[in-house]
């Protein structure tokens, strides 16, 4: 500016004292304001590539399904491994044990995912803030599709075919939920290697839902 | 405003012998290098001005031919709000991924026994029977084979402290509270940890402070459970401050409460 200054008085004339307005008046707010917007454009623009292009926030949807996905796995790893130990069914048992295993290795992903993301498992969002409307469908404090303390209890201490069939009702509850979860993240989400493996949650967890109600009718029927 | 005053003063008579001057000097042909020469002055100034906007410093000159203070002015503010918006971006990245180390010691009033006890926090054997803990409640050291649930597990009891041991070394965030805590106060504690996996909570008898916060080698002591350390406690903590990792499970031990450890094989 200083340098500028110096240059500007041989074209510039003395009478030009109202001056304040002068540049209000022909270049008008919108200007300003446009100048203003433009500049955030930028800024945004600038401040993406500094932020680390292509890892999601703490705020995004990857961020906020690996963490509310974390927690529902967790319980469905709870349940197989409850079905696995007591079920008396042998494909209760067996089916148990299959989503136990594999969602607990899911759960190992996504933790791995946030930490590359230099993220915490805790975000500063509430939980299903990512989901569009997710906050109004936490109930009393639960996921869709989850159990309640309560519920749980009622199955630990489930015993023989009563046990079997608890446990396949409230996995196909839960998957349901899941799987509603995996659908709005593929909704919201074109980070490749998040959409890949919400899409194969989704295909496993609807083969198990077709494994589940099978043995569901087997054992009604 | 001082930057945008003395713009102002000296555009007006600018703009109008620009165009006296371009009018004069297109007939006369030769009369190009003085407007040339302007024009890369009006480059220079206004690309140092905008602060390094790439294609931003080319439109001015072609507005008017010389040097227009308006729109060097307008690009100034441009390249302010776009540097303080990356500047503030930066500030963000680097605070968001600082260690969750320095953000849990940044915590005012926290306890760190990480580096007050070193010896505790480093990991724990599984013994049977009552340990006598010198913290209270307990944040490290010996534990029950046995972990506590704490899947989001709220217990209405106290529960045996050799078992929450195990389960903070698990990487979950244990909240207690004194037993008298009002019930609106135990309620908001609730809401952080039903339906959140490594999470449990407990009233815990005899406690010097209202609520008491603790993870694997880490204790806050509150008077409120408004206090917004709480969460600042959590999200640093939770399974962050495990030695053994995410995938240590808060399910498969004990949901019983009562402070009496219990052995795996009598379960």
């Amino acid at each position: 500016m200083s340098s500028s200054s110096v240059t500007e008085p041989t074209t510039t004339g003395e009478p030009a004292q109202t001056g304040p307005t002068g540049a209000q008046r022909r270049y008008g707010l919108g200007a300003v304001a446009l100048a203003i917007v433009v500049g955030m454009l930028l800024g945004v623009a600038a401040g993406a590539l500094i932020a680390r292009p292509g890892t999601p926030g703490d705020d995004s949807p990857e961020a906020g399904f690996a963490r509310d996905m974390s927690t529902h796995h967790q319980q469905a790893v709870a349940m197989g491994l409850i079905a696995f130990q007591q079920g008396s069914d042998a494909d209760v048992r067996s089916i148990g044990v299959d989503i136990a295993a594999s969602q607990q290795g899911e759960y190992g992903m996504m933790q791995g995912w946030l930490r590359s993301w230099e993220l915490d498992p805790t975000g500063e969002q509430p939980r299903m803030a990512w989901m569009p409307d997710g906050e109004s469908m936490v109930d009393g404090g639960l996921m869709p599709g989850m159990a309640s303390t309560e519920e749980m209890e009622r199955l630990r201490t489930a015993q023989g075919k009563e046990l079997d069939i608890l446990f396949l009702e409230m996995m196909i509850k839960h998957h349901i939920g899941g799987i509603h979860m995996v659908d709005a993240l593929l909704d919201q989400s074109d980070h490749e290697l998040v959409t890949e493996a919400a899409q194969r949650m989704k295909n496993t967890q609807q083969k198990d839902l077709t494994n589940l109600r099978t043995a569901l009718e087997r054992l009604q029927g | 405003m001082s930057i945008s005053t003395p713009g102002g003063n000296q555009r007006r008579p600018d703009v109008v012998s620009s165009g006296k001057k371009s009018g004069a000097g297109k007939p006369a042909g030769g009369n190009q290098s003085p407007a040339s020469a302007r024009k890369s002055t009006a480059n220079r100034t206004s690309s140092g001005s905008a602060g390094k906007k790439g294609r931003k410093p080319i439109t001015p000159v072609k507005v008017s031919q010389g040097t227009n203070w308006g729109p060097i002015a307008l690009f100034a503010v441009v390249g302010l709000v776009a540097v303080s918006i990356v500047g503030y971006t930066a500030f963000l990245a680097f605070n968001g991924s600082k260690p969750w180390e320095e953000r849990a010691a940044a915590i005012d009033g926290i306890s760190n026994f990480r580096e007050s006890d070193p010896e505790l926090v480093a990991g724990g054997n599984h013994v049977t029977g009552s340990v006598n803990y010198t913290v209270v409640p307990p944040v490290a050291g010996e534990h029950n084979a046995a972990w506590q649930n704490c899947t989001g597990n709220v217990y209405d009891a106290p529960i045996a402290n050799e078992h929450a041991v195990h389960s903070l070394e698990h990487g979950a965030i244990w909240i207690t509270y004194r037993p008298d805590l009002a019930p609106e106060q135990v309620a908001k504690l609730q809401e952080r940890v039903v339906g959140t996996e490594k999470m449990m909570m407990s009233p815990f008898d005899g406690l010097d402070s209202p609520i008491s916060l603790q993870a694997w080698g880490y204790q806050l002591k509150l008077d409120n459970a408004d206090d917004s350390r709480i969460d600042d406690f959590i999200r640093a903590l939770r399974v962050n401050a495990s030695i053994e990792g995410p995938n240590a499970l808060c399910e498969q031990g004990v949901t019983a409460t009562g402070t009496t450890p219990r052995n795996l094989a009598g379960m």
